[in-house]
């Protein structure tokens, strides 16, 4: 029994970390109607400042933590303000290819930096004796994780729901014009989205950083990995993306552990995900929390 | 008469400033071109940056230390970021520019580009010791013994070492590409040859953040040796979640327990920075010298390392040691031919290198043992030395040894 409470125990763990990686996305999303493809590079980034602040500034870590999550605040607004701030009313097929070359671009600039190219790894700072209940073991690395996911996470959904700029961002997410003609400030809601997508951003390398080792092709692929998770959830729900991504972790596991290396089946634990999704979408097409708008004509 | 004076003159000295160009240009002797592309950037990168790092400083050694007297080596070192089709690119390009000898990186691109090597009739080094480089190909020299020979090896000294009764029940943990792959099914022949042991699963990973599913799998099954052949961070976060989970041995082949072995490019001072003491006791197979275990080679590694002011991390590794090494391997292939009269061309320097074995083997000072190759052999080093992290480093575990059963199942 203790085989498949582990195997649930690490389902919510990945998952978690799934949602919080989906998060950012998730925000842009929700505001700006627009699939950032440069959120791995994000991720990466916000790994690595803080692997910089701590080992090279000599930082602790959890300051560092939070001063990454300022920086790519900071970091991301710019990069809306820079780069996109343009292209409002532009069609949004013009702004994903911007944020395509803008990955392009952040991995250049990482390139440039060992980041880009060498394997670096937290000091280690939590207990290294697990947690271990009945035979089930969570890491405090991953407890860490899914503690400071639910934080943000709780943080965002009342953000959004009761803080007068949430409720504009929401808004601005469901008209634009609409917005604009009540006295909200588009380009603003942008910015706020944009920079808070690259705090959660931060959030997750750090946290996916701290599990797998600093690798800049492995945290910037968690950009893509969790796409999913996002089509899952339903585009622009914050809820969704938790849902989604505790489901995919849970499947993902259950496949490793009961599918895997059974009846000649081996990377079941990568595929099954998608397969569900595909089966999940050809019922409700815009995911299990998506807002299915309806245009009257 | 005077402007005939004059004109002669001046005939005479164009003669004599193109003689001194001339004799200017023999004391600088011959340059001979090599071409390289790999992945400095990009994926597999980590291995890929120090490797090229090993490779340009042992190039500028040569020729500041005239090791070939005049001549010098011209190597164009360019980044194709993992990606075959600028890997073609980039030796289409060197061709162009007249290499003698090329160096290579990937798996993919060393299968990707085997035909154009045979028509070029080119010799190529690469960083791959994918067997599958050397089936229908001629040109192709492995540095090293190739990841199938290692697997087999390490398949080898499980089953002699192995603690329990029975077969010694197997894992593998591979990555999922033809580079995983491949030497599996190698394993897979020496097990039908006769190798005693069982190969419970064979696991092809993906980007996980937590392998505890797969873990209590393997142990439901009786698995007792995980052999690895990937790349080193999903292995330490393997080797994070076993000791997360007590199920790591604590001592080579404990009963109940997993001991975890690799190949290659899974082990290295990276494994162990990213995976603390849960590396403890993991088993490796190499065939570097390194730098935790000093000898006249590693000295030599870290003196170039320190003249070319490279930092710890690029002078500590296997893979800037395993740079070095080709580039050593060319400069005494170009350095035989010169030796004996032959023009350096690309005709050569096959011929030279396939004359390398018996009494006119080499041995660079970056491995384990000598380089060996013939028409029949192109697998350079065919010595292995497993080693096991001990004290936060890997240490040599006995003397080196060789597969028994590559020769049966080839």
């Amino acid at each position: 029994m203790s085989y498949f409470f582990q195997i649930v125990v690490s389902g919510v763990v990945v998952g978690s970390i799934y949602a919080l990686a989906a998060l950012g996305l998730v925000l842009v999303y929700k505001s700006s109607r627009v699939a950032n493809f440069a959120h791995g590079q994000i991720i990466a980034a916000g790994a690595f400042i803080t692997y910089f602040l701590t080992v090279t500034v000599g930082i602790p870590i959890f300051f560092s933590f939070l001063a990454s999550m300022v920086i790519t605040f900071f970091l991301a607004m710019s990069v809306e303000r820079i780069f996109l701030r343009r292209l409002i009313g532009e069609p949004i097929i013009s702004v994903i290819m911007v944020t395509i070359g803008l990955g392009s671009i952040i991995d250049g600039l990482i390139y440039l930096t060992p980041f880009g190219t060498e394997n670096y790894s937290f000091p280690q700072f939590l207990p290294q004796a697990p947690l271990t209940l009945g035979g089930v073991s969570i890491s405090w690395t991953q407890l860490s994780g899914v503690i400071i996911t639910f934080l943000l996470i709780g943080g965002f959904s009342w953000f959004f729901k009761k803080s007068t700029v949430g409720i504009s961002m929401r808004a601005v997410s469901d008209d634009q014009f609409g917005a604009m003609s009540v006295g909200i400030s588009v380009p603003r809601v942008f910015g706020l989205a944009w920079a808070t997508a690259g705090l959660s951003a931060a959030a997750a390398g750090c946290i996916i950083g701290n599990i797998t080792g600093l690798n800049f092709d492995t945290l910037h692929s968690f950009g893509i990995i969790v796409f999913p998770v996002v089509i899952l959830g339903g585009l622009d729900s914050i809820l969704g993306a938790v849902v989604a991504g505790i489901i995919m972790g849970l499947i993902q596991q259950f496949a490793s552990g009961y599918l895997d290396g059974n009846w000649g089946l081996n990377g079941t634990g990568d595929v099954m995900p998608y397969i569900i999704l595909l089966i999940i979408l050809l019922f409700k097409p815009h995911g299990l929390f998506g807002v299915h708008e309806i245009e009257r004509v | 008469m005077k402007n005939k004076n004059v004109l002669f003159l001046n005939a005479l000295l164009v003669l004599a400033v193109m003689f001194a160009f001339t004799a200017t240009a023999n004391a600088g002797g011959k340059v001979y071109k090599l071409g390289m592309s790999l992945a400095i950037t990009g994926p597999t990168s980590d291995a890929g940056n120090p490797y090229a790092k090993g490779t340009e400083d042992y190039f500028k050694f040569v020729n500041e230390t005239k090791m070939l007297g005049d001549d010098t080596i011209d190597c164009t070192i360019r980044d194709d970021q993992y990606k075959t089709d600028i890997t073609k690119r980039n030796f289409e390009e060197y061709l162009d520019d007249g290499i003698v000898m090329y160096l290579n990186y990937s798996t993919g691109s060393t299968l990707g580009l085997k035909r154009d090597f045979e028509e070029e009739k080119i010799a190529v080094l690469p960083a791959s010791y994918h067997a599958g480089n050397l089936d229908d190909s001629n040109y192709i020299f492995l540095p090293v013994a190739s990841y199938s020979e290692q697997l087999v090896a390490l398949s080898e000294y499980v089953v002699k070492n192995h603690k329990g009764e029975g077969k010694a029940k197997v894992a593998m943990f591979i990555h999922p590409s033809a580079f995983g792959r491949g030497p599996v099914d190698d394993a897979k022949k020496a097990v039908a040859a006769g190798l005693n042991m069982e190969i419970v699963e064979v696991v092809e990973h993906g980007k996980d953040l937590d392998n505890s599913a797969m873990l209590k799998r393997l142990m439901s099954k009786d698995v007792q040796y995980v052999l690895s052949h990937t790349v080193q961070s999903p292995v330490a976060t393997m080797l994070k979640d076993s000791a997360r989970l007590g199920l790591t041995a604590g001592s080579y082949g404990e009963a109940g327990k997993l001991t975890f072995l690799g190949v290659h490019y899974t082990g290295g001072n990276d494994l162990i920075a990213l995976a603390g003491d849960a590396c403890k006791g993991y088993v490796w197979t190499c065939s570097f010298n390194l730098t935790s275990e000093k000898n006249e080679g590693t000295t030599k590694q870290l003196a170039l390392a320190k003249k070319y002011g490279r930092d710890d991390k690029a002078a500590n590794s296997h893979n800037y040691a395993a740079g070095i090494m080709v580039a050593q391997v060319a400069t005494e292939a170009i350095k035989r031919a010169k030796d004996a009269g032959l023009e350096i061309n690309k005709e050569n320097l096959y011929k030279t290198l396939n004359g390398m074995n018996g009494k006119n083997s080499y041995s660079p000072y970056t491995t384990i043992g000598p380089v060996t190759y013939s028409e029949t052999d192109r697998a350079g080093v065919d010595a292995l030395q497993i080693y096991s992290v001990q004290d936060g480093a890997f240490k040599k575990v006995g003397e080196p040894i060789q597969s028994e059963y590559m020769t049966k199942i080839k």
